[in-house]
């Protein structure tokens, strides 16, 4: 009995393990190989007790024109496109994730005025506790009304999508921090 | 029932038994039985132990996560990754420790099975913030709930089986916050509910007295009206009231045919569902619990959407079994006016749905929704005084004000609820105040007269 019990703890104990071990894998793969797409952001920063504290991200590409509401309510990707200025843009959306390096799966928004919105897989950046304040700070600086100049890059593989850095000024966010506090020195 | 032994007793009858075997009283087997018998009772380890080794587990976990949270600035993705798995191999370890030396004691198992629990959950969350990773809460809880359900039964933690039901009804309020959409699919809920239902089982045949059975039997019974309550929702029938009170009715009868008592008092699982028939009854004496959302169809559905309208009637249908199944010559021990409750509230949604919907009335409100309502009223009139009666002959004054705190609401809902006078409803509070007085006093001279 007791070695039964034992077997069965032994498969549990490696599902436990598996399944933030291939949360993890998946995401390597796709910063490694996935495409890189840049969005324009408008974050903000709250507080999340649990998981340290993040920039919530708003994006410009989750509004965008279309004529009809959408009616199905069960996995929808956006196919991206790439803008004239060199950001992301929503083309249009579909059932199934063609092609792979530029479709993500989205949840559907609200519909007003042939405007739809959408919310993309990645509402957060999350950041050290360090940096959050002045992460925050430097935001606020750069996303002012004609100080347009923070966005992220996400990387796209088999519709799978993943955040992968902030940037202020043309910097990543920890350059930027860096050369702020060498500045101020 | 072992559950109710005072173990004092129980103490000093053990220390009397090599007396009573050497004067001849009692033979050896019988002295043997007797032993065996208050065995487990004895065994039993004291309960605040248990609590107090598994909050000091959950602390040592949550200050874990809050070290790993706040202090590793400067680590790169990869040494973040193995840090995140080492608390979970620690827990894993605790947990085959504790399963190959220390099964026998339950503050290990216990302490433990939250410890690892924990874990799980620091390691999934961890991931998910090292590499950016966005799922909704609805999903991490999902994930959460199925990897820590399996350690509920290896580790025989009734604790934990609580908590998991705790979890998923905290899973069902995510997953309707965290979808654009009106009442969204809660159908795994009874996914994760049956996971638990053969751990129940196991305990309450092993120790259907014990506190912690009854703790378990409460949780699942709350957790069971916030799983009805979405899929009502969901299902988008008129037929919400008539699962309600099924599933009152049902945990009702459950209580007082498998957890019986010797004396006159109630289970707390029979005084759960006592409690919800009468709170169920005054809702639906409202007349606008009956203005029918007609919004029932028998055409196409989906899959889930058959099964919860199948699920509104299954309580119900267990209920009304429960009564007819009890054996005819048997003395009927619970109240035939809890236990009707689904067939009236039956009656009356056919009755609300008689008449057609007219014009001239609000929204969805039918002629009939008044003659429904009335009924209810009636219903919960005669539930007051049949739960007064009850309590008066059993000599129960919780009971007794219990049916009086019932007849009171419904009056005081009439009041605000109907264009009554004012010089009437005065007169109604009086009437149910002075009944308040007349049973109290009749009870307590009840009680003076058997002492005396």
């Amino acid at each position: 009995m007791k070695n039964i019990r034992l077997a069965i703890f032994i498969l549990v104990a490696l599902a436990q393990l598996s399944v933030p071990a291939l949360m993890a894998w998946t995401r390597v793969q796709t910063l490694a190989y996935g495409r890189v797409w840049k969005f324009k952001t408008a974050p903000i920063d709250p507080e999340d007790a649990v998981r340290g504290r993040y920039v919530m991200l708003r994006l410009d590409a989750e509004d965008f024109t279309q004529s009809e509401q959408l009616k199905s309510i069960d996995s929808i990707y956006a196919i991206l496109k790439e803008g004239p200025d060199g950001f992301a843009q929503v083309d249009h959306l579909s059932p199934s994730p063609v092609p792979a390096d530029s479709a993500m799966k989205v949840e559907p928004g609200g519909w007003w005025q042939e405007r739809q919105h959408i919310v993309f897989p990645f509402r957060y950046f999350w950041l050290t506790e360090k940096s959050a304040p002045q992460a925050e700070k430097a935001y606020q600086e750069n996303s002012r009304r004609g100080q347009q100049n923070a966005y992220v890059t996400v990387r796209i593989r088999n519709g799978d999508a993943a955040l992968e850095q902030l940037y202020i000024d043309n910097k990543t966010l920890v350059e930027y921090l860096r050369a702020q506090q060498s500045e101020k020195k | 029932m072992a559950g109710s032994t005072n173990r004092r007793a129980v103490r000093w009858l053990r220390g009397q038994l090599p007396e009573l075997v050497a004067a001849g009283v009692i033979s050896p087997e019988n002295a043997g039985a007797i032993e065996r018998h208050y065995g487990s009772v004895e065994s039993r380890t004291n309960f605040g132990v248990v609590i107090l080794a598994s909050v000091g587990a959950a602390l040592v976990g949550a200050g874990i996560i809050l070290l790993i949270a706040h202090n590793w600035d400067d680590l790169s993705r990869a040494a973040r990754t193995v840090i995140v798995f080492l608390p979970l191999l620690i827990a894993q370890a605790l947990v085959g420790f504790t399963l190959m030396r220390r099964n026998e004691s339950r503050p290990w198992r216990e302490a433990v099975a939250i410890f690892d629990v924990a874990a799980v959950a620091t390691a999934i969350s961890l991931i998910s913030q090292t590499y950016q990773i966005q799922g909704s809460f609805a999903d991490f809880m999902r994930v959460w709930l199925l990897l820590s359900i399996p350690i509920v039964y290896l580790l025989r933690t009734t604790l934990g089986a609580c908590v998991y039901l705790i979890g998923i009804i905290v899973w069902l309020f995510a997953h309707e916050i965290g979808i654009f959409v009106r009442s969204p699919d809660p159908m795994f809920f009874w996914v994760l509910f049956l996971l638990i239902v053969p751990y129940f089982l196991l305990r309450f045949f092993e120790d259907r007295g014990s506190r912690e059975t009854a703790a378990l039997a409460i949780v699942m019974a709350i957790a069971l009206a916030f799983g009805l309550g979405f899929t009502t929702g969901f299902a988008k029938t008129d037929l919400g009231g008539v699962a309600f009170a099924g599933l009152m009715t049902a945990i009702y009868l459950c209580g007082i045919k498998f957890f019986p008592r010797t004396d006159e008092r109630l289970h707390i699982v029979a005084l759960l569902g006592g409690i919800g028939i009468g709170i169920s009854a005054i809702v639906l004496s409202f007349e606008s619990s009956w203005h029918m959302g007609r919004e029932f169809f028998w055409g196409q559905r989906s899959f889930d959407g058959n099964i919860a309208v199948a699920l509104e009637f299954l309580f119900p249908i267990v209920a009304v079994a429960l009564v007819a199944l009890d054996p005819i010559r048997r003395r009927v021990k619970f109240s035939l006016a809890a236990a009707v409750f689904p067939i009236v509230t039956a009656v009356a949604l056919g009755i609300a749905n008689l008449c057609p919907p007219s014009d001239a009335e609000s929204l969805h409100k039918t002629s009939c929704s008044f003659t429904a309502a009335a009924l209810m009223n009636c219903y919960a009139l005669w539930l007051g005084i049949d739960i007064l009666t009850r309590g008066i002959r059993s000599d129960s004054i919780a009971r007794a004000n219990f049916g009086l705190i019932l007849i009171a609401a419904l009056a005081i809902s009439r009041f605000f609820d109907s264009e009554l006078s004012f010089v009437t409803r005065g007169l109604g509070f009086i009437v149910v105040g002075t009944g308040f007085l007349v049973a109290n006093i009749l009870l307590f001279k009840k009680r003076a007269a058997a002492a005396a």
